[in-house]
């Protein structure tokens, strides 16, 4: 598609207010992550006029990347999931296609999933290929050969099932037509795995992803488990010249070119409701504008409790936001390395490290400030040599944590706290690569209170809520309760960088669909 | 809708249902947890202070310690090392400097910032003469990266400090003895004559009580009396006073001169880079000296800068682009002043700005077109958005 050449613009700009008034704004976008964003720019490249506010003073959210001596560290992005090659292109590709960014950034496919390992114990590395995927894992469990390719027939299936029904659309779609999917959609991942598998390690290797979720295998749907591992195979690991900065300003850059107008350190504080009808927001700064619409990439528990008054908050959302709980946030530790990634012997970008098979119990520690039991780690100069200056590399080790019981923490205390846990993670890496700590050149953490501070979500959550069985769009409606408001973002979908993307991209066209009724 | 119709056929749906239905019933009332968020960045990061000055201490006779109590009874804590923002309003001009605590961090009743006078010191000089008892600033939260991290810098550190660059380490040293930590620090304090060393008096104290710190001053013209040592830190001095440099963090904080000078040093010792933390110092005191500056732009150029939807402002070639907004009335959010921690980010639509190195602007923010206008100087006429 030709750029502009073909836009389905808005048939009525502009929707007059009741008292005939013409309002700043067609839309208001509140917030500049991953949905923010994408929701702006789909909108101002279909002519709506739109103002995108930011309380922080670059875009990105979770996109980000912050500099450290000659290190700028990836804040968020480990692997960039869905956008396929250019000759098999996945979702993502065309929706980063539509908004003006593949030409505006470059990527780095990963050939490997991931390396899972038990110091001393266990290891596998898993490529992004079915077949090498299955031929390595049967290299290690050959008792269990058979169970793997059935075991990978079953995700294959499910998930080309799943495609059919809900990226294709099929409109017969029945539980004769697709026994697969409506047999395992919200089965838990632990009775899969169980039923299929004896080796607790096999078993480990297979839903390493799973902290891609925030779940364990007990309470991980099969769904998640089996998109995970069949998408990122089907359409590779990625990550982006330049980070997830470079995504989110390229982004912004479109939105900017199509006559949006951002506007940074201005946060929004209340969303103006008359009617029943969304009419504005007040910026904290006292400002009012009016619109039509907004879009909120802030968590629903801020934009209910927070930016709306009272009266305008349904029952029933009351009763949704309080029967759901927060999902985890994560500790980082952000290393700069005055090495080759070589040179300390890591030759894969993504890393699963345990010190033990029991998943269950790793995440139990989420919520306590004890050793942690695992930790992922990625090197990204491993699949692009540029991502960092040369003769140097950086690492993230991460550990999802909830916020609870950083919050007990007294103020005074907070530092030495985030240095004890930055230490006990780095000693779980130190195991694998001897010499890692002497090679540290810049280090810097972040934990469940950063998050907390930059994103402004409850826990600092950066998945949203937790994402049972019962939070998944099955069950979860996806409208507002309140005409003309929005959401997009993890709070409302699911997480991780394509889901959020994707649901700007769907606020928008739920917006647009409205303005020309 | 296809999804209505499947997602009944589910195995397990109903079951599901059933247990929204109870979670809903017993809902958590969120409406309790009303300004939960706020309240947690309040205590550890609030957007600003508002800081009284409760006590003025002479230091020496061109430095005095202002110690700034809170208004609302609160201090969040920060890690030795850390500076805050501070604002004033001079000649009818908001404008803003960091400032490093001097205070230890181990109580928080209070900041000390120390200031010393500087020649056409548009803050410090205001500060030093025309502030008293009582007066209020608002400045930001504590900041900086310029701190002693546990997970990479060892027990042995070495501070190299010049002039008002004490201050910093002022606070380090308060800290690591006050506290008994199990720390070695030596201080090697460069001045220009023995009057001019701030804190003199405490520093020779503790280095008494306590084994774990040394402070040495170095006297750059001493009077022909003066039995310390004398000139500047210079290779041979510290290779003298310190010994085997492996191991050892080496932090540097002082005056722009004061880098120039050491670092070469620290190369000839071998000390790889590493191992070398250095505070941020300002813009450069000549941009046009710098390294890459066009020759063909003569500092005294006016340019135009436009602000999108906004008025032009006039902007000379070696001002920060910061400094003219601020004469035009037009103040962005700031902490650093120094090229570092990005809060002044402004996006550049049209024209050319010298950014000198020490500005760390990111990779994709230099693709786009993003300048830190604390540290961004106008080549051409400009157009910005703010």
């Amino acid at each position: 598609m030709e750029n502009g050449a073909n836009r389905d613009l808005i048939r009525s700009r502009h929707h007059y207010n009741k008292e005939g008034e013409m309002p700043d704004y067609d839309v208001i976008v509140i917030g500049a992550g991953n949905g923010g964003l994408t929701a702006s720019a789909s909108l101002a490249k279909r002519g709506a006029k739109v103002l995108l506010l930011e309380r922080h003073n670059l875009p990105g959210g979770c996109a980000t990347s912050f500099i450290r001596g000659r290190f700028e560290f990836e804040v968020a992005l480990h692997q960039l999931s869905g956008l396929g090659t250019p000759e098999h292109p996945g979702p993502l590709r065309g929706l980063l296609g539509q908004l003006d960014v593949l030409d505006k950034i470059e990527f780095t496919e990963e050939d490997t999933l991931y390396r899972t390992m038990i110091p001393g114990e266990f290891e596998v590395t898993l490529k992004a290929n079915r077949t090498e995927i299955i031929a390595a894992l049967k290299e290690k469990f050959p008792d269990e050969a058979d169970a793997i390719d059935k075991f990978f027939d079953l995700v294959w299936e499910f998930c080309l099932q799943m495609v059919s029904i809900f990226f294709m659309k099929d409109r017969d779609a029945s539980r004769e037509k697709y026994p697969t999917y409506c047999k395992y959609a919200i089965k838990s991942s632990k009775e899969v795995l169980d039923d299929y598998f004896k080796s607790p390690f096999l078993k480990l290797a297979i839903a390493s992803y799973w902290g891609y979720i925030g779940l364990p295998p007990s309470r991980l749907t099969f769904t998640d488990m089996a998109m995970l591992l069949w998408a990122y195979t089907e359409f590779k690991p990625f990550h982006i010249k330049g980070g997830s900065q470079a995504l989110s300003n390229a982004i912004l850059d479109t939105f900017i070119k199509a006559g949006g107008h951002p506007r940074f350190s201005c946060g929004a504080k209340k969303i103006v409701v008359s009617d029943g009808k969304v009419n504005g927001v007040i910026t904290e700064t006292g400002e009012e504008i009016t619109c039509n619409y907004v879009v909120s990439n802030a968590s629903t528990i801020s934009t209910y409790m927070e930016m709306l008054d009272e009266e305008y908050v349904p029952d029933d959302k009351l009763k949704m936001l309080g029967s759901r709980s927060v999902g985890p946030s994560g500790f980082t530790v952000y290393c700069g390395l005055d090495c080759e990634p070589q040179d300390l012997g890591i030759d894969v970008s993504t890393q699963f490290i345990s010190l033990n098979a029991d998943i269950e119990q790793q995440f139990a520690t989420w919520r306590t400030f004890d050793r942690p039991e695992m930790c992922g780690m990625s090197c990204y100069d491993v699949a692009d040599p540029d991502f960092s200056p040369a003769g140097a590399c950086q690492v993230a080790i991460i550990n999802l944590q909830f916020a609870d019981h950083w919050l007990t923490i007294p103020p005074s205390q907070y530092a030495e706290a985030k240095y004890r846990y930055a230490q006990d993670l780095l000693d779980i890496v130190e195991k694998v690569y001897p010499g890692f700590g002497d090679a540290l050149e810049e280090v810097d953490v972040s934990s469940p209170i950063t998050h907390l501070r930059y994103l402004g979500h409850p826990g600092g959550g950066f998945y949203g809520f937790e994402k049972f069985a019962k939070d998944s769009n099955l069950f979860i409606p996806p409208t507002s309760g309140i005409e003309g408001l929005y959401f997009a973002g993890a709070w409302a979908g699911m997480a991780g960088f394509q889901p959020t993307l994707d649901s700007g991209v769907s606020a928008a066209k739920a917006i647009y669909r409205k303005m020309n009724e | 809708m296809t999804k209505e119709d499947i997602r009944q056929q589910i195995e397990g749906y109903a079951e599901i249902q059933a247990e929204i239905e109870v979670l809903r019933k017993y809902a958590h009332d969120r409406r309790a947890d009303r300004g939960t968020v706020e309240r947690v960045i309040n205590l550890l990061h609030p957007k600003e202070l508002n800081l009284t000055v409760s006590e003025i201490i002479d230091e020496t006779p061109s430095t005095k310690t202002l110690r700034l109590t809170p208004a609302d009874g609160y201090l969040p804590p920060f890690q030795a090392g850390q500076y805050i923002n501070i604002f004033v309003t001079l000649a009818g001009i908001r404008s803003s400097r960091p400032y490093s605590m001097a205070s230890s961090p181990a109580q928080t009743a209070y900041y000390d910032v120390t200031v010393r006078r500087v020649e056409n010191g548009f803050v410090s000089n205001y500060l030093l003469d025309e502030v008293t008892v009582g007066d209020s600033f608002v400045t930001t939260s504590p900041a900086g990266l310029f701190y002693y991290n546990p997970l990479f810098h060892g027990k042995h550190l070495v501070f190299l400090a010049g002039g008002s660059g004490i201050t910093p380490f002022m606070s380090m040293v308060r800290e690591v003895t006050d506290r008994g930590l199990d720390r070695n620090i030596t201080l090697i304090y460069g001045s220009r004559d023995p009057e001019d060393i701030i804190f003199k008096d405490e520093l020779e104290e503790r280095a008494e009580r306590h084994g774990n710190f040394t402070f040495i001053p170095v006297i750059s013209e001493p009077p022909p009396s003066y039995s310390g040592h004398r000139g500047f830190i210079t290779a041979e001095l510290m290779e003298k006073l310190l010994g085997d440099m492996k191991d050892r963090m080496i932090y540097v904080c002082g005056p722009e001169e004061m880098y120039r000078f050491c670092l070469p040093e620290l190369d000839k010792l071998g000390v790889p880079k590493k191992r070398v933390r250095q505070e941020v110092f300002g813009p450069p005191g000549n941009v046009t000296e710098e390294a890459g500056w066009p020759s063909e732009v003569s500092g005294d150029t006016a340019f135009e800068v436009k602000i999108r939807g906004g008025e032009t402002i006039p902007a000379r070639a070696d001002e920060p682009l910061m400094i003219s907004l601020e004469r035009a009335g037009i103040t962005i959010p700031t902490s650093c002043r120094s090229g570092e921690c990005s809060l002044c980010r402004t996006k550049l639509l049209t024209g050319e700005v010298f950014q000198p190195r020490g500005a760390k602007v990111r990779k994709s923010d230099r693709q786009f077109g993003y300048i830190h206008a604390c540290m961004a100087y106008p080549l051409t006429n400009l157009e910005i958005l703010l």
